[in-house]
């Protein structure tokens, strides 16, 4: 049993030492542009709605014109317009205007997406990857795709997989030893690593009817999982919504408890805070490991993330009249993002061992973890850490630069596949509840480390 | 009462929930087939005229029930046009709202069995035949309290001296005549219109689903509508016909085939001898629904929604897509998306969760749906069909046609069943200008996401409920009022505001209050 004190005071010296460790927001002037625009954005609703559906139609636009045509067009729809925004406007008016209009709105979203999403293939973003391991920092690759709706498209997204496994593992061969990135105590971690969406490799997949699409995915997902193994990287599980959470976690689980999967991959599934029932889902995961995942020969990597599905969860459960799955108040979701930790870390010894993941850019739970996990009786190395690319690259820079383990989640895309969950990033970033923008608002450290209220 | 919130559907993304399913049909199958009666105040005749059969497993009969000969339908009118009308029209609006919510308890209570019903009677699956059920039971808690603001009348413009009143009365004898389709919810939701505003009700189901039209007639009598007020005429056209016909008729609530809606119009417009009203018609017909896709869509919507629109319950829904008017530029694109999305979807039992595609109604159906693939096919293009569609039972192919010619029959005619064609469009405009060469107004779709675009459109369709980026079925009471103009209805509008007042008449009374300079 850890003492809530000792916890609170080990929280509070690891979270100081992280702020302190943070770049400040001088030392990366061209961040400063982004942020100013994200920051109004945050400030009117109505501006964030125009600018985000903009953002989301881009690549659909056929021509500088086009793009032109819809920025206006949604900025028409924001009531008390800023001088910027008639400015915009009166571009519109005529056509060498909507061109010159067209082509910097273009860039803004441009460069806006390469904050999260770091270039169009695995090969081509092989530099960033090189250079984060440079400082210390691991990745974990996600193939950024169009919804899959035919056979053809689960075909090709899983050939994409099966492709970017192997040049990630390629590349990474070369790089120098890393040992606090490579090695935790259950023995090597791979370097390659890869997360993949189940609903990707099906075209199958319906929450009222889960078996068909597993039993569509399985083919496919055996196949990277057998790829994995010969070339020893991670392959990660991802979570979307709860459409298809329990079919995902069932499928895998089944898979990874497989004969020909015993001695491995290295493989993880995701556990989502904001859902209610995530503590009876991390049940299930912790009976896993103990019956009949405990034959394998490598511990299942958990990662706990808060979720990134609050908006549509909340909205599709509104429509049907359902309750809502998730914790409508952030702080329930916080208290419960630290309770899973906690029971992450204190079931890692079971059965085949479990290897938590901590994915979070909010700088108490993070603290929470490492502290936790310190006081009962881990190694720092024993935890990672993983934060989203863009959004906590301060947080990122200061853990690793305490020596800590931490990996960063890669969206890997070209624009048309990566505008959807660019709109997410953003706005999770722009959100007025979220920890970026306390930070951001410069909330004092006491308050930013202070145990989650529910008001 | 509370305000008015649609029933929630059952959260079947859930397993416990659809563990539940299995039991409920497993219950139904172990009964015996539903009996029929005619059903006419406290006299019940049961009969074999009509058999119902599982439309998947024809040789399961589902129902039997006994065809309302013409001295029935006689007996029938002269109940509800006497006692039917003068004891419910005299029954206090309040307590004629709590029998409607009570009715709806009752369905509440039976959810699952009523479902299973009609997987088994119409074929629909499971998510659509819970949907309908859900559907039912709000219409029955709106139209209760539609009633209720109803009776409290309306406000007028008061000066002194004068006080002016307007209150709403039942017209008298409603005769509604249902399809088969949504075979509780719509009959139901005609029904309970009629009775809510304290009308007389015959109803006269299609004869594909008599057995849930018994089903809900037993909820609203065991509720407490009197026997006289409500009787069940099951039988086939010639019963409907006589109803429309009659002089003691008021109103008559339709949902059909258009073939059928303008038959009734016409009959309606006569004024036989000793008939001292015009009759009302409320009627929902065919459609022939699209949905413009424009070239800022994005497929990844737009290829589920379509398939959504145009495939669940096998396209047998009257706002079901069957065209698709997608932008030159991302034409190719789509058909090829979508092609591969058709190809994926699995044809087989309504009682199947996993099933995508149901069959259809009856055996003319399936060839109905077949004879128009096949004029796709000789002047047009099959861009894609599912596979593996089961033999026996009533099933049809999910079909997608592309390249077809203007006039091709497949693209202007009705078809009721799983088939869509993809038509290209230079533009929103050109799509806007087929779509208004139609005669049907029922529903449309809009994929776009400029809003200038939307608002174009918006302006331009003229149809009865337009979808913008969403599947264009599933309207729900009170949030998607829901009917269609031109060709395609009346344009009243089931579980909206003002479909009540097709059921009532108003009367303006304005009373003198000045008497010798004294205002009283």
């Amino acid at each position: 049993m850890v003492d809530e004190r000792a916890l609170e005071e080990e929280l509070y010296s690891v979270g100081e030492r992280l702020a302190a460790a943070m770049p400040t927001p001088s030392r990366n002037p061209f961040k400063l542009a982004d942020e100013k625009a994200m920051e109004l954005a945050s400030q009117d609703g109505e501006l964030k709605a125009a600018l985000f559906r903009f953002v989301d139609v881009v690549p659909a636009c056929r021509s500088l014109d086009d793009l032109a045509r819809h920025l206006t067009g949604f900025l028409g729809e924001v009531e008390a317009p800023t001088p910027p925004i008639s400015a915009a406007m009166r571009m519109g008016n005529n056509r060498a205007g909507r061109t010159a209009l067209g082509a910097a709105a273009a860039r803004g979203v441009k460069h806006m997406a390469h904050r999260f999403i770091v270039g169009e293939s695995p090969r081509e973003a092989l530099g960033v990857f090189k250079d984060l391991w440079k400082d210390g920092v691991a990745s974990s690759v996600d193939l950024l795709g169009e919804a899959t709706v035919t056979q053809a498209e689960a075909q090709r997204y899983a050939e994409r997989c099966d492709e970017a496994l192997e040049t990630l593992v390629t590349a990474m061969a070369g790089w120098p030893e890393r040992p606090g990135l490579e090695r935790d105590r259950f023995g090597s971690l791979p370097r390659a690593n890869l997360s993949v969406k189940v609903t990707a490799i099906t075209p199958l997949m319906r929450a009222d009817a889960p078996e068909r699409g597993q039993r569509d995915a399985a083919e496919r997902l055996r196949g990277l999982l057998r790829r994995a193994h010969e070339l020893g990287a991670h392959l990660h599980i991802d979570m979307e919504s709860l459409d298809s959470r329990d079919a995902v976690l069932e499928l895998i689980l089944a898979l990874l408890a497989e004969e020909e999967f015993r001695t491995g991959p290295s493989a993880g599934v995701v556990l989502q805070a904001y859902l209610r029932d995530s503590p009876q889902t991390l049940d299930t995961i912790v009976e896993w490991i103990g019956a009949a995942g405990a034959g394998r020969t490598t511990p299942l990597t958990v990662r706990l993330v808060k979720g990134a599905y609050w908006d549509h969860e909340v909205v599709e459960a509104a429509q049907h009249g359902w309750k809502p799955p998730v914790f409508e108040v952030k702080a329930e979701s916080d208290i419960n993002f630290e309770q899973l930790t906690q029971r992450l870390v204190d079931h890692r010894a079971d059965g085949c061992g479990l290897r938590p993941a901590i994915a979070s850019h909010n700088l108490r739970s993070v603290a929470h973890a490492i502290a936790y996990n310190r006081l009962a009786g881990g190694d720092d190395a024993d935890i990672e850490l993983q934060i989203l690319r863009g959004l906590g690259d301060a947080l990122q820079e200061a853990v690793a630069a305490q020596g800590l383990r931490v990996r960063a989640y890669c969206p890997v895309g070209d624009l048309v596949a990566g505008m959807a969950y660019l709109v997410r990033r953003l706005l999770e970033n722009t959100s007025n509840d979220s920890f970026l923008n306390d930070q951001a608002s410069g909330v004092p450290l006491e308050q930013l480390l202070a145990p989650p209220a529910t008001a | 009462m509370k305000d008015f919130a649609n029933e929630p559907i059952l959260e079947l993304r859930r397993a416990p929930i659809r563990a539940q399913l299995a039991g409920a049909l497993e219950a139904h199958d172990a009964r015996p087939a539903v009996r029929v009666p005619v059903w006419i105040g406290d006299e019940r005749r049961e009969g074999s005229d009509l058999v119902s059969t599982d439309p998947g497993t024809p040789d399961r009969v589902v129902a039997e029930a006994a065809a309302a000969i013409p001295d029935e339908v006689e007996a029938a009118l002269a109940l509800a046009a006497g006692r039917g009308v003068s004891t419910w029209s005299a029954t206090k609006p309040e307590r004629r709202a709590e029998i409607l919510v009570a009715a709806a308890a009752w369905l509440r209570e039976r959810r699952l069995e009523i479902a299973a019903l009609e997987v088994r009677e119409a074929a629909k699956p499971w998510p659509e035949a819970d949907g309908d059920v859900c559907e039912a039971i709000d219409f029955l808690e709106y139209y209760a309290r539609g009633a209720l603001a109803l009776a409290a009348g309306a406000s007028l413009l008061q000066v002194p001296g004068e006080r002016n009143e307007l209150h709403y009365v039942p017209r008298g004898v409603v005769a509604v005549i249902s399809p088969w389709n949504f075979p509780v919810a719509i009959p139901l939701g005609m029904v309970a219109a009629g009775l809510a505003t304290g009308n007389a009700v015959l109803l006269k189901p299609a004869e594909q689903t008599p057995g849930c039209a018994a089903l809900l007639v037993q909820a609203l009598r065991e509720s407490g509508v009197p026997p006289e007020a409500l009787a069940l005429l099951p039988g086939e056209g010639d019963v409907g016909a006589a109803l429309v016909k009659d002089p003691r008729v008021h109103t008559i609530a339709f949902t059909g085939s258009n073939q059928v809606g303008l038959e009734i119009v016409r009959t309606a417009a006569e004024v036989p001898d000793g008939q001292r009203h015009l009759k009302r018609v409320v009627a929902e017909m065919g459609g022939k629904n699209a949905v413009l896709v424009d070239s800022d869509a994005d497929l990844d919507e737009v290829v589920p929604g379509l398939v959504a629109s145009a495939f669940i319950f096998a396209g047998q829904k009257c706002s079901a897509a069957s065209r698709v008017l997608c932008h030159e530029a991302i034409h190719d694109g789509l058909v090829e998306r979508l092609a591969g999305a058709v190809e994926t979807l699995r044809v087989g039992q309504a009682e199947r969760l996993d099933t995508d595609v149901p069959p259809v109604i009856e055996q003319e159906a399936q060839e109905r749906v077949a004879r128009y693939a096949e004029e796709a096919q000789r002047s047009g293009r099959i861009a894609a069909q599912a596979h593996d569609v089961p033999g026996a039972g009533w099933f049809a192919t999910p079909t997608l046609a592309a390249d077809l010619p203007e006039d091709s029959p497949v693209l202007t005619e009705e078809i009721f069943g799983p088939l869509l064609a993809v038509e290209r469009v230079r533009d929103m405009a050109d799509a806007c200008d087929r779509l208004d060469a139609s005669p049907f107004a029922l529903t449309a779709g809009l994929y776009a996401r400029n809003p200038d675009t939307v608002d174009y459109v918006v302006d331009r369709a003229p149809v009865g409920n337009l979808y913008v980026n969403r599947a264009i079925t599933g309207a729900m009471v009170a949030r998607q009022p829901f009917g269609g103009n031109r060709l395609s209805g009346t344009g009243t509008k089931a579980g909206g505001p003002g479909y009540l007042l097709q059921f009532v008449e108003p009367r303006v009374v304005t009373e003198n209050t000045m008497r010798h300079g004294l205002v009283v």
